[in-house]
């Protein structure tokens, strides 16, 4: 082990270059905090969910499932009455919003549910009763009361299906403290299938069955199906799952540039002390020794920031949960989380990450510390020169891994996380590069700068190749935060330009009718039957193409389907991907034929004329996949039937949206509002909209998706402007000698602030370019690779003029403003004193 | 007779003790503010047959309930106990409802079984709600059900079928009429309070041949012997002073029957509505009161949850000169189900000897 002495020199050195060591810290910290802010906050989300699954499941083994329009309510009462199913309860589920919250609502018979759940007990009080028998009452549980303030006796606005209704809490259930209920409204059956427009319909019967139920599917009337509820829990937990590792993928590669920033600045201290530990192997100190002592710094190090980084990221994750909840609720299921799952195990996670890290960053500079000559102190023009041989080294190295992580990249398959492996070779690869290309740089700025700013520019090109062995390094650290966030930042407008176009394409039809619902209903809610006949009348309208969005039971679980009456135009709304079918039109209108979305596809490993087997209210039917359409309305995908076949199969009449196609020549606007005084009358949900409305609307929906995204980037980008600051000031800070001495040679103090200036922005910039090839191959491998295997969507590569610019300008930004203090501080000391300090 | 409604009403109403375990569960469903909005028994009324078998709507509750002593072929003695039990939750809704799931009556039903030989008691429990065929009553011919168990008349009224298949007890039994339907209390008005409208109407069958097949568990009987069907509907709701009582049901070898309650106040004393019926084999009728009855507790049964019932007692009747011993044919005979209460087979003696059989029922113990 280090000796006591030898650490205290080892700590000194800490707290005499406080900024560095701070500067370290915060990498470490900042790293650390988005990786445990992005595992809580999936974490919470993923364990509310189970929970709250948990709850809603109770002791629930099977579920009697049926189609779009659910279950028949008298199924239930011959379940009981006849086949004497005793452990069975009927559930109606929807979602209801109370104070600009999603909720849950859960209808239950309070008879059937001892067996159940321990909700609607029905010797619990008074309240049961009420429960029982007035339409207009509720029961809260009490983790959603405390937090909406609610009592019992409060009354309570829910909007449900597009109607406003004022509700009675007339309990509070459950303990404070059991928060996987958060999310849950109960009521009475009744009032849930009055309140959610299912008079007659159950959502699906659970049922407690002691054995595997065989002989129970096959009595089931057809269009009916016996499930385990823990396979649709999981199935729905599986939805998120890709999302969330995204979110983690992104989290790592903000630690991925702290680790950078840690290599940075131990390999600077052992730089810096190169003299120092040089003595120290003259005065006995072994190899092992000082390799353990730059360690122990760097463990000191990563320790500090790793506990900060935790604290920060249990900061974080609050606001983090927010936004991962709120992607969830927007894109797959309703969930509230209203609590912080902070677990051991994962916080263990984040601390070895962050120590694992720190210590894997320091290993080369540890290295090199040990290999210190103790015969003569090493000169920094050595160092240089070793630096400068090194880079053959360092550049056929880096060319070997970046290939190995292009060929990686390119090689087919599903496996996401071989995708974000290729990714990480491909920037370390890269990585490696920087040095190389800071030479050629360098050279190449060197006549630019002596073109405009003279003998100081020329000493500054010449300063940055010379002293290759830090300048190498803290251009690396800058170019990969920065080539991060140009990567996301492609990736993401890519993404956005790629899905705008498809809605464009998509919305073929002027205005667009529905009833507001939410992602995660079973069917949409139907429009009321006379509404087509009467929006055809209206003047203006010359065709109509009609919709009916459900959710159906196919072998892997549940998909999406919509079944769509098409208007003459409606044809040119799908892009198909690749060749389809012959006969295409024909055979989709005969029936046999369905189209499939390209992430349907891409998860179902299907391609144009597979089979696809669906329960229908008839029993299993098979039908063809016609052809692959571009869409990226959802990312589990869905499939698409002629209305007619889905009404054959299905027995649902309901369409729940109309298209409407306009003459040439008439006036949206006018249309618009016959539309909505025609729809108005029938029912008071039914929203009309302009295409143009609905783009914007999906738009916002998108940004929403990636705030998360952009707050990443945002994180990564605060590393990365901490790692100029730490890179550059440490650079500064070590030239002070070599800056006084130009001082004492006759520079003046505007001159040094130049020549820092230009030293800095010259790096920046350099930075800033060498970030633009990889940020853009980032965000091919981006789009490419990880979005292809997490979604299945095609995404156009585009390569935006701003977001390069901007990265740039960051660059270039950061790195002066990196320069300033150290020159000021230059500037200000008397050059006798700088020399001296040595 | 009044059992289990005056149970529900008693807790339901004034009482400021905190109630029985587990008993609060079905009050809580009948609600304080209860009797408006209901019928309720003022007054004598003529009662028709089959017509009255049936469901009584406008009153807040009502039930069927049937006791009785059965023996198999092989000699093996069971006792058996079947109640279907109405009861509104709100006076007939004014506005309706589009769901099928809104209702107004609740429907319960208990069923035990007793077997002396294997000293087990056996009781079961349904709830529903009267929506989507669940539970409910039909009349011509009668028909009261809770899902699978139902209690059916024919065309011509007699004889009523049970069906009834439980997770441990199954019955499949008919029952018979051997004689006419006795109105209990003032011509079927049985008064349960002081304050008008605080009865029910109540008429009994006494002796009902009962033959049909009992299942226990796995095991099959065919059984016969004798039950007793009381039937009461009203909307009452009585003071907090009675905390219980013991209601006897006896069928005398000698072919005399015998209804009576005590209801028992908080003070320990006899409540003065308490009452009951003498009914001899000629057919003749003789109203009981507090003073013609004396009761003594012999044996005392502690239940698992702590519940002391006196399943053994000295029983005087002053009318007839006689004192007899009724105890349960087992002492474990409590119904723990959403009501808890003690109802259980007996044997009535006298000077040693079994003179008869019936049914006890013990409540606010």
């Amino acid at each position: 082990m280090v000796g006591r002495r030898l650490f205290r020199t080892g700590w000194r050195h800490l707290t005499r270059h406080r900024w560095q060591s701070v500067l370290s810290i915060l990498g470490i910290t900042l790293g650390v905090a988005v990786v445990t802010a992005v595992d809580l906050a999936n974490d919470s989300a993923r364990r509310s969910f189970e929970l709250s699954m948990a709850q809603i499941t109770g002791r629930t083994t099977h579920q009697i499932v049926g189609g779009p329009t659910g279950i028949s309510e008298q199924l239930y009462a011959d379940l009981r009455i006849r086949q004497g199913l005793r452990t069975s309860a009927p559930v109606v589920e929807g979602l209801v919003r109370v104070r600009g919250e999603t909720f849950t609502l859960l209808g239950l018979d309070p008879f059937a549910e001892k067996a159940f759940r321990p909700f609607l007990r029905t010797d619990e009080g008074d309240w049961v009763r009420k429960l029982l028998t007035r339409r207009d009452t509720l029961v809260v549980p009490a983790v959603t009361a405390r937090r909406l303030g609610l009592a019992a006796g409060d009354r309570i606005e829910v909007e449900a299906e597009g109607r406003s209704s004022t509700l009675e809490v007339v309990a509070v259930v459950g303990e404070a403290g059991n928060a996987a209920l958060d999310g849950l409204l109960l009521c009475d059956i009744s009032t849930a299938q009055e309140l959610l427009n299912r008079v007659g319909r159950l959502d699906r019967i659970d049922l407690i069955l002691e054995e595997a139920a065989a002989p129970w599917s096959q009595r089931l009337p057809d269009g009916l199906r016996l499930v385990r509820p823990g396979v649709r829990t999981a199935a729905m937990a599986e939805m998120s799952e890709a999302f969330q590792t995204n979110l983690r993928a992104m989290s790592l590669l903000a630690l991925l540039v702290g680790a950078f920033l840690i290599y940075n600045a131990m390999t600077f201290s052992v730089l810096q002390r190169r003299g120092l530990l040089g003595m120290l192997r003259v005065l006995g100190v072994t190899r092992g020794e000082l390799f353990q002592l730059v360690l122990l710094e760097a463990l000191v190090i990563g320790v500090l920031g790793t506990l900060l980084g935790i604290a920060l990221g249990i900061l974080l994750a609050g606001g983090l949960v927010t936004l991962v909840t709120r992607t969830i609720n927007d894109l797959y299921f309703t969930l509230t989380v209203s609590e912080l799952s902070i677990t051991a195990g994962g916080l263990l996670t984040a601390a070895t990450l962050g120590i694992v890290t720190t210590l894997a960053a320091t290993l080369v500079p540890a290295l090199e510390a040990s290999r210190s000559s103790p015969l003569a102190v090493t000169h920094r023009s050595q160092i240089e020169l070793q630096a400068h041989r090194t880079l053959p080294w360092l550049t056929t190295a880096g060319v070997a891994i970046m290939a190995s992580g292009l060929l990686l990249a390119r090689l087919p398959g599903p496996d996401l996380d071989l995708g974000f492996l290729a990714l990480f070779l491909i920037i370390v690869g890269y990585a490696l590069l920087v040095p190389l290309s800071v030479v050629v740089l360098s050279r190449l700025f060197i006549p630019v700068l002596k073109q405009g700013f003279g003998t100081v520019g020329r000493l500054a090109g010449r300063g940055i190749d010379a002293a290759l062995s830090r300048t190498g390094l803290a251009v690396a650290a800058l170019t990969l935060a920065i080539a991060a966030t140009v990567g996301m930042g492609i990736m993401v407008s890519s993404f956005r330009a790629t899905v705008a176009d498809w809605l464009g394409q998509t919305l073929q039809g002027e205005i667009y009718v529905s009833i507001p619902h939410r992602a995660s209903r079973r069917a949409t809610a139907p429009l009321p039957a006379g509404l087509p006949q009467r929006l055809r009348s209206l003047p203006g309208v010359r065709e109509l193409s009609m919709g009916r969005s459900v959710r159906v039971e196919a072998e892997g679980g549940m998909v999406n389907l919509l079944a769509i009456e098409m208007a003459s135009a409606s044809y040119r709304g799908f892009r198909f991907k690749g060749s389809t079918i012959p006969g295409l039109w024909q055979r989709f209108d005969d029936g046999e034929v369905l189209l499939a979305s390209e992430p349907f596809a891409y998860h179902n490993q299907l391609k144009t004329g597979d089979q696809v087997a669906l329960f229908t209210a008839t029993g299993v039917k098979r039908f063809t996949i016609g052809g692959l359409f571009f869409d990226y309305g959802s990312d589990r995908g869905m499939l698409v039937l002629a209305a007619e076949t889905y009404r054959a199969y299905w027995k649902d009449p309901a369409i729940s949206t109309i298209g409407l196609y306009l003459d040439e020549g008439a006036d949206i606007g006018t249309v618009l509002s016959a539309v909505r005084q025609a729809a108005g009358g029938l029912d008071e949900r039914i929203r009309v909209r302009a295409n143009r409305e609905i783009l914007q609307h999906s738009l916002e929906v998108f940004d929403r998706t990636f705030t998360i995204t952009n707050i990443l980037r945002l994180l990564v980008i605060g590393v990365a402007f901490v790692g100029i600051l730490s890179a550059l000031m440490a650079l500064m800070l070590e030239w002070r000698r070599e800056h006084a001495i130009l001082r004492a040679i006759g520079l003046l103090p505007e001159q040094l602030l130049r020549l820092v200036i230009l030293q800095t922005g010259s790096m920046g910039l350099m930075a800033g370019l060498l970030s633009l090839p990889l940020g853009w191959l980032m965000a091919e491998v981006l789009i490419d690779v990880i979005n292809r295997r997490a979604f299945g969507w095609s995404i156009q590569h585009l390569l935006p003029v701003g977001i390069l610019a901007e990265a740039l300008l960051f660059s270039l930004t950061a790195a002066l403003l990196a320069g300033l203090y150290p020159a000021l501080r230059l500037m200000r000391t008397p050059p006798a004193s700088a020399l001296r300090e040595e | 007779m009044l059992r289990l409604l005056f149970l529900l009403l008693l807790l339901v109403g004034c009482s400021p003790d905190p109630a029985p375990t587990g008993s609060t569960q079905i009050t809580a469903l009948l609600g304080d503010d209860a009797a408006e909005g209901f019928l309720r028994a003022y007054e004598p009324r003529s009662f028709v047959f089959p017509g009255d078998h049936g469901v009584h709507p406008g009153f807040r509750s009502e039930w069927w309930y049937i006791t009785g002593n059965l023996d198999s072929a092989e000699g093996r003695r069971f006792g058996f106990q079947v109640t279907f039990f109405r009861f509104a939750l709100s006076p007939p809704a004014a506005g309706n409802r589009a769901s099928r799931w809104a209702f107004d009556h609740m429907w319960m039903a208990h069923v035990a079984v007793t077997d002396p030989r294997g000293n087990r008691h056996h009781a079961e429990e349904r709830l529903a709600r009267e929506a989507l065929g669940l539970a409910g009553a039909e009349q011509n011919p009668f028909k009261v059900w809770l899902e699978g168990w139902s209690l059916t008349g024919t065309d011509n009224g007699f004889p009523w079928h049970l069906t009834l298949d439980g997770e441990e007890v199954g019955l499949q039994l008919s029952f018979s009429p051997l004689r006419a339907p006795v109105l209990q209390g003032r011509e079927g008005l049985s008064q349960k309070g002081d304050e008008p409208g605080n009865a029910s109407y109540y008429y009994s069958i006494t002796r009902m041949q009962t033959r049909g097949v009992l299942t226990l568990g796995e095991r099959r009987f065919e059984v016969g012997g004798l039950s007793w069907l009381d039937r009461e509907w009203g909307t009452s709701a009585l003071g907090g002073d009675q905390v219980g009582w013991d209601w006897f049901s006896l069928q005398l070898n000698d072919g005399t029957d015998l209804m009576y309650y005590r209801l028992r106040r908080r003070s320990g004393e006899p409540d003065p509505h308490s009452a009951g019926t003498l009914l001899f084999k000629n057919g003749e009728k003789r109203l009981l009161g507090p003073g013609d009855v004396r009761l003594e507790p012999e044996k005392w049964w502690t239940s698992p949850d702590d519940v002391r019932y006196p399943v053994s007692w000295q029983l005087t009747v002053r009318p007839l000169g006689r004192t007899f011993l009724v105890t349960g044919v087992i002492d474990a005979q409590e119904m723990d189900l959403s009501v808890v209460y003690w109802e259980g087979a007996v044997d009535v003696f006298s000077a040693g000897k079994v003179v008869g059989r019936g049914y006890l029922e013990m409540t606010g113990y």
